[in-house]
């Protein structure tokens, strides 16, 4: 199917602009603002974003999802390894930043699948697992032994390292040991290890594997973003069978998240007075922060451009099946209202400004609204 | 270990025992090294053969100790050879041996300094790396002083740089152990991770649309609150259940106050300080009233909670305590570390290993918590092996924030005596 046939795609793009509409609307009626013009900034920002989304049946949209979403985090392909390696590839840091975020605070708070009472640094644990061996496996007694006695684990402990193994796409090997010291009774351990093909990409970056000595240690450089990978890639490959991914919740949050990375692009960046006291404050850095309007935050404005926007993203990420998922729900409403708030140090809070910290994808989203926007004025 | 109340003299020769035995390892190893014909050094079997010998020629009574002299000798020489093995074909065997030397020269320095860094009567208090260090950390993410107001001045000078460690040292990471709700109100857990959604979610609410009320404590003064509930409308049913009940608790940990059984509105000193340091602005209304407009900052309410744990450390929860003493015991450690060893010593990986790391951070804990230094409730240090490991398991997920202070609390070494 073309994407000019395409009648979902057109809904939506309709959906979108409605929402736009709406959220004007709420706009006009309220005024949260306290630096001059900055409600009309946004204001003229919406109407902008009217006026050019539908264009080219949603060019902004498709270039700025498929090119620097899509391909950064989610690239085209069904193998596991490409997948890895072209994700690696286009990593930053920002883009670490924006994924930990997800798993720490989104993914993790899924509390009875993935991390029953333990939110928090899951990757850091496993990172910090990995790099306490020098065989490049971990066992699984010695993930236990984070959380308690290893040799009695509590059930969800085990369930809870089984999950981070299927988000991660880790493989095992079972070692059978006759004799096991403390009760000499026979025991299983089971160890766990990236597949061969992921290994020889992380070779000398990442791993320095010692042939002389048979070792096989982390360098430095090897930090959260090998696991941020590993789960994107196993998001990308995996995105038509939900089962694997951690069904609707995640194709949610994800579509949320990017949704939210989408509108923070899309906000004008505000010029402030010389005399406002955000320019003195010393958290305030303007070579890499820009002021922003606050009241698109605002419930009332937001939620009409969220909810349509999440459909967006999930159909060009996931097609009619994450589509499908994204469901009015109370509880997904619930999900998206959470991702409002999360991610928190590129979207900060100073004396009461919002700042955004202009890291790459946000400048490179932003780009691309400029040039077309830029190019029809041009044109007329 | 029992837990009755121990004494700086009881506590102290345990931290030294492991050290003391640290170093004569390692000024043997160098001594061996230098006299040993470097050729020698190309068979790596001459190396093990030493080992075994050395190994004979020391044999002690206490069977913890002399494990783990093994233990770490066999490490250093496991080091050392892998480094040979490692480099033998790149680089002359003369110099490998003298880097090897020159490792060990800063390793036995760093260590002398964390055998010296204070003494059994603390005799020159003020003059000890310990009470330095400590005393310097604590400046920067642990403020004293006599009320909030004053902490909560300190530490905003140090927010530009160390925020992340500031907020680090409030999150420990075996939270989930915690109860946020305590039958005794008092007692002050850290931050769990939906505690810190639900402050930033307080701030965003503030920042973006909040209500005003009559000031109780002013005439004329109107101040912002916003609706507690709101701030659990994105939960999941059952996700914040524990918080929302607890909320008057955690409200007051951040300067807050429920007032009228609904709205969440800052408490009349809170107000002060806010205003002080333009978290809170007054606007004049048409009607006369003055309207305190909120500008809060990422840190502005999770600073209060600092403040406010730091100014009641005595009712600091067992977890909590664990963990500032910790964080406190690990960067006096990693900065000494950092000040005496060059980034490439290849012992650096003994230092950080977990083996040694629970024989030395635990008992400098313990001794950080004394009232000279941090005034913590050293009683709270759980001495359980099996929490030990669980808690040092964090301290390599460290942040980059936590790097540069370590960074900088080296160079503050360089400044003692």
């Amino acid at each position: 199917m073309t994407e000019n046939q395409d009648r979902t795609w057109k809904e939506l793009l309709q959906e979108f602009i409605k929402g736009i509409d709406k959220a004007i609307e709420e706009l006009e009626k309220r005024d949260v603002e306290n630096i001059p013009g900055a409600k009309q900034a946004l204001l003229k920002r919406l109407n902008n974003m009217k006026l050019h989304f539908p264009n080219n049946d949603g060019e902004i949209f498709i270039r700025a999802i498929n090119d620097k979403i899509q391909n950064a985090f989610f690239p085209d392909t069904q193998d596991f390894i490409e997948a890895f390696e072209k994700i690696l590839k286009s990593r930053t840091h920002e883009q670490d930043f924006i994924i930990n975020e997800l798993l720490n605070g989104f993914v993790t708070s899924k509390a009875k699948a993935i991390a029953l009472g333990t939110q928090g640094p899951v990757i850091d644990r496993m990172v910090e697992a990995f790099t306490k061996r020098n065989d490049f496996h971990i066992v699984d007694h010695q993930f236990f032994a984070m959380f308690g006695d290893p040799n009695k684990p509590r059930s969800y402990i085990k369930k809870q390292l089984e999950e981070l193994v299927n988000m991660f796409g880790l493989i095992s090997k079972e070692l059978v040991v006759e004799k096991d010291k403390r009760t000499s009774e026979r025991k299983i351990y089971t160890f766990y290890t990236f597949p061969d093909g992921i290994l020889k990409i992380l070779e000398e970056k990442y791993i320095i594997i010692d042939e002389d000595l048979g070792h096989a240690y982390v360098s430095e450089e090897f930090d959260r973003t090998v696991f941020i990978c590993m789960f994107l890639a196993n998001i990308t490959i995996n995105r038509d069978n939900l089962e694997r991914i951690g069904g609707s919740y995640t194709v949610n949050g994800i579509c949320a998240i990017f949704a939210l990375v989408l509108l923070l692009s899309f906000m004008p960046k505000l010029s402030v007075d010389e005399k406002n006291p955000i320019l003195r404050d010393p958290t305030f850095n303007e070579q890499n922060m820009s002021v922003i309007p606050k009241s698109w935050m605002m419930k009332q404005v937001l939620e009409p451009l969220f909810e349509p926007l999440i459909k967006v993203v999930a159909y060009r990420l996931g097609g009619g099946l994450w589509y499908s998922k994204i469901i009015d729900s109370e509880i997904n409403k619930k999900i998206h209202a959470q991702i409002r708030f999360l991610l928190k140090d590129v979207n900060k809070w100073v004396l009461g400004q919002l700042v955004r910290v202009e890291v790459p994808i946000f400048i490179s989203i932003a780009n691309i609204f400029t040039e077309i926007t830029v190019g029809t004025d041009s044109q007329e | 270990m029992s837990s009755r109340r121990e004494k700086w003299t009881d506590i102290l020769p345990r931290y030294m025992t492991f050290i003391s035995h640290m170093r004569p390892i390692l000024r043997e190893t160098r001594r061996i090294i230098m006299n040993l014909d470097a050729d020698l050094l190309l068979d790596t079997e001459v190396l093990d053969k030493i080992r075994q010998e050395e190994e004979k020629r020391n044999i002690r009574k206490v069977r913890a100790l002399s494990e783990f002299s093994a233990m770490y000798r066999s490490n250093v020489y496991e080091i050392i050879k892998d480094f040979i093995i490692k480099y033998r074909d790149k680089i002359p065997i003369i110099d490998i041996k003298d880097y090897i030397v020159d490792f060990l020269h800063e390793s036995i320095d760093a260590l002398s300094i964390l055998q010296n860094i204070t003494n059994p009567d603390e005799r020159n208090l003020e003059n000890t790396y310990l009470y330095r260090l400590a005393k310097f950390i604590e400046e920067i993410i642990f403020s004293r002083g006599n009320n909030i107001k004053h902490i909560y001045e300190k530490l905003l000078d140090h927010t530009p740089k160390f925020y992340e460690c500031q907020r680090h040292l409030l999150m420990p990471h075996t939270y989930y152990r915690e109860k946020i709700e305590n039958p005794d109100f008092f007692m002050i857990p850290g931050i769990s991770p939906k505690v810190y959604q639900i402050i930033n979610n307080i701030t965003s609410l503030y920042n973006l649309d909040p209500n005003f009320g009559n000031f109780p404590e002013k005439d004329n003064y109107e101040i912002p609150m916003i609706i507690t509930n709101e701030v659990f409308l994105p939960y999941i049913d059952s996700i914040a259940n524990a918080e929302e009940e607890a909320i008057e608790n955690i409200a007051e940990r951040i300067g807050f106050r429920i007032l009228d059984g609904i709205f969440l509105a800052p408490q009349k000193n809170t107000v002060e300080i806010f205003l002080k340091h333009n978290f809170l602005r007054e606007n004049k209304q048409s009607d006369g009233t003055i309207r305190l407009i909120p500008q809060f900052s990422n840190e502005t309410l999770i600073l209060y909670y600092l403040a406010f744990a730091s100014l009641r450390r005595g009712f600091l929860s067992k977890e909590l305590i664990n963990w500032i003493s910790m964080n406190f015991a690990f960067l006096a450690y990693m900065g000494i570390l950092k000040w005496k060893l060059s980034d490439e010593n290849i012992f650096y990986a003994i230092f950080k290993d977990l083996q040694t790391n629970e024989k030395v951070l635990p008992y400098l804990m313990k001794l950080i918590c004394f009232p000279n230094y941090l005034g913590l409730d050293k009683m709270k240090i759980r001495d359980s092996v099996q929490y030990r490991k669980e808690i040092f398991n964090f301290i390599g997920s460290q942040i980059d924030n936590l790097k540069d202070f370590i960074e900088e609390i080296a160079i503050y070494c360089k400044t003692i005596r």
